[in-house]
């Protein structure tokens, strides 16, 4: 399980994210909700191991991994994917892509190996490579180079290439936010996967019925702390908390 | 590297009033002592830009105004400093580089390093914030987010070398001053690059041997030049 315990964090002074309990288990859909610019983006960066918090613990299976060595947390780091709103695939082909994660989880010895093999053009696809790029329905784009993808397809690369290394946890930050009704829904099916197959995914969004179609879980951020955590059904259907009611019927709350 | 070749420089119907030997001996000279600096200016300026790129520390603006100052130093006091450096009086007096081709590289390795690093910078700040991040999320160390930022800016590192080659290549003051323009009693290149063998030619009055001179180092800088634009053009495209 991967937690945050009460986690504040601040850019240049103004507070982002402040004191916010949230966790996520192996082979759940947990949907972060709220407006624009409440933070959850902030959140997930956090989750990754990506940002340290300024105050508060996060944990993953109960280890802090802000007090650990930096090689340490490198391991638990390798143990998340995450996903940005913004595709940024690498200018290389989309095999050379979705296979990154892998190639730099080998040691050196191999990597060399592997790139000379690659330049020699003797080198076979990886197996997790074609798996994960068939989850996003582009096996065939696998010799294509990435930047001539279009945005759906470049989003669900991304996504293939969080996928291929297998991490436990997953992290997806408004993954559809510019994607048309199609790549939306592949992106949604892959994430259905994703969790059939255990990993737990953290998946933050704007978009109520996205998060009701796939969450086991639902965090509502409206500012302080979690608004409130509960099935996507008790969430909009008979929300606890006076605020989120309030947003999940469309009031401006923040 | 033998400087005399059994493969004539121009076919042998044409007269030049020069001799081969002389003129192959100025244009490795020149090669020799710009590959050479650009080559470690490339490797002293890309660790720099990328420790300009990456890290945020005190003083950074001041470096940044050095490096642009840099672009900008006139070559013949480069020249003068690194006489000075090397003078039988200076700091490496002892090691006797007065006149010689590591004098002439040392000049052209300060005139170079601007140029590369401020374009190197300019390539590594241009890439996405995002994809580095995602190098970084998808499990990469430090050292594999600083090759993919490499890799995204390939193009403009690459325009950055060239730069400095032309900038290296094309100077006059500075190896000048501390090459000496020397040729041996053979003939042969010492210290005698495309630059100073021209200036030298023109003011003796050899203007055919001045012209071919001028024409080989064109023809280089425009190789070089035609390369900077096809990789700017490449870059652009993606």
């Amino acid at each position: 399980m991967v937690r945050l315990s009460n986690v504040s964090h601040a850019f240049d002074d103004e507070t982002i994210v402040e004191n916010l309990s949230l966790s996520i288990d192996p082979g759940e859909v947990v949907a972060i909700i709220g407006p624009s610019g409440v933070g959850k983006t902030t959140v997930l960066r956090i989750l990754a191991l990506f940002l340290e918090p300024n105050g508060g613990s996060i944990t993953l299976d109960g280890k802090d991994v802000w007090s650990i060595s930096e090689e340490q947390r490198l391991r638990l780091r390798r143990r998340i994917g995450m996903v940005f709103q913004e595709a940024s695939l690498f200018d290389a082909t989309v095999e050379r892509n979705v296979e990154y994660g892998l190639r730099v989880r080998e040691s050196w010895r191999d990597r060399l190996r592997d790139e000379l093999w690659s330049v020699l053009g003797s080198n076979g696809t990886p197996g997790a490579v074609t798996e994960a790029l068939e989850l996003v329905g582009l096996s065939e784009k696998v010799g294509q180079e990435a930047r001539s993808l279009s945005g759906g397809e470049a989003q669900r690369v991304s996504f293939a290439r969080a996928l291929a290394y297998e991490p436990e946890y997953l992290l997806l930050d408004e993954p559809t936010s510019d994607l048309d009704p199609r790549n939306t829904a592949l992106i949604e099916e892959a994430v259905g996967e994703a969790r059939d197959r255990g990993i737990g995914i953290g998946i933050a969004t704007h978009d109520m019925h996205q998060a009701e179609r796939i969450a086991d879980r639902v965090a509502v951020i409206l500012g302080e702390g979690v608004a409130e955590v509960g099935s996507a059904e008790q969430v909009f259907e008979n929300p606890t908390d006076e605020r989120t009611a309030k947003f999940v019927s469309g009031e401006l709350v923040y | 590297m033998p400087v005399e070749s059994a493969v004539p420089l121009v076919p042998a119907v044409v007269d030049l009033p020069f001799r081969e030997g002389y003129v192959r001996s100025i244009i490795f000279v020149s090669l020799y002592v710009s590959v050479t600096a650009v080559a470690l200016s490339t490797l002293f300026s890309l660790p720099v830009a990328m420790i300009m790129g990456f890290a945020d520390f005190r003083g950074k603006q001041f470096v940044k105004s050095i490096i642009n100052t840099g672009m900008g130093f006139p070559s013949v006091v480069v020249g003068l400093l690194v006489l000075f450096t090397v003078s039988n009086q200076g700091p490496m007096g002892a090691l006797e580089l007065i006149f010689t081709r590591e004098a002439m590289i040392m000049s052209q390795f300060v005139l170079a390093t601007p140029p590369i690093t401020a374009i190197t910078l300019a390539a590594i700040t241009g890439v996405n914030e995002n994809v580095r991040d995602a190098a970084h999320v998808l499990g990469g160390t430090r050292l594999d987010v600083a090759l993919v930022v490499i890799k995204e800016a390939r193009y403009g590192i690459a325009t950055a070398i060239l730069a400095g080659f032309g900038r290296a290549i094309s100077e006059v003051g500075s190896v000048l001053i501390v090459g000496g323009n020397i040729v041996s009693s053979g003939g042969i290149s010492k210290t005698r690059t495309l630059t100073t063998a021209i200036q030298l030619e023109a003011r003796q009055g050899q203007y055919d041997t001045a012209m071919v001179l001028g024409t080989v180092l064109v023809a280089l800088v425009l190789t070089v030049n035609a390369i900077v634009v096809r990789l700017g053009d490449e870059g652009a495209m993606r």
